[in-house]
């Protein structure tokens, strides 16, 4: 059975959700948990909550010519910055030393190995972009999604979304070097 | 909020297969879904037949209390 067939049955009866479910979880579950900095608690909670909303709003979902991960990875996404919003406390995600270094190559900061010291600035400089900036870098450098997978999440052309990234690290790049 | 830092104590930020497997279950996946769904009990007066016979024994009642009254 093809997968707008398996969607075409969820929507009349929840009990076909099962094999969406089946086959969406691991990748849903595996972006929560990095979002989340390897919270395995919270990940769980937040992915069951994100097949439940998946499924409570099967009726309105549409295919506007993107996968139906995008749908749920978007349903994610919102679940997870929800999620930081009500933390009273910084919520503290750990990012892979190499993953900041790929984010400083790109954005031309550095070419060689960075300091600990200079990896912590840069770090510093993220916590203080907008959150949406943030959601957008944190896609692209620390999810390693590709920029085709970031545009079908928030629906737009990959085009749109790579100049979106780059106008970012332009930004920073530009911080940074104010900064020198 | 989230606040980034860099993961100086090498902690692991991908999931094994055995943390996904414990946490991917359908059938609980689906109680929690009908529980959040459930619909209540239908309130009273959005019950028109029981709306109607609870009036009906109101009647009955106030004619009989008017008869012994008279």
């Amino acid at each position: 059975m093809s997968e707008p067939e398996i969607i075409a049955l969820a929507k009349k009866d929840r009990k076909h959700f099962g094999a969406l479910y089946n086959y969406y979880f691991d990748q849903i579950f595996r972006f929560v948990f990095k979002r989340l900095g390897g919270d395995e608690d919270n990940a769980a909670d937040l992915t069951q909550q994100t097949f439940i909303k998946a499924m409570a709003n099967m009726d309105k979902y549409e295919d506007r010519g993107f996968p139906f991960s995008s749908w749920l990875y978007r349903i994610a996404q919102n679940e997870v910055s929800m999620f930081f919003r009500q933390q009273k406390r910084n919520y503290s995600v750990p990012i892979d030393e190499n993953r900041i270094q790929d984010l400083a190559e790109e954005a031309e900061i550095f070419s060689s190995h960075m300091s600990a010291e200079d990896q912590e600035k840069l770090v510093g400089f993220l916590n203080n972009l907008e959150e949406s900036h943030l959601d957008l870098i944190e896609l692209r450098f620390f999810q390693e999604l590709s920029f085709k997978e970031i545009a079908e999440i928030y629906s737009v052309s990959e085009a749109t979304a790579k100049m979106r990234t780059y106008r970012i690290l332009e930004r920073i790049n530009k911080q940074w070097k104010n900064e020198e | 909020m989230r606040k980034f830092t860099v993961n100086s104590d090498k902690k692991e930020l991908n999931p094994t297969d055995a943390q996904i497997k414990r946490h991917k279950d359908f059938s609980r996946l689906s109680h929690d879904y009908e529980k959040l769904t459930k619909r209540g009990k239908k309130p009273l007066y959005r019950d028109p037949k029981m709306f109607l016979f609870l009036l009906v024994i109101a009647i009955i009642l106030l004619l009989t209390f008017l008869g012994e009254f008279n």
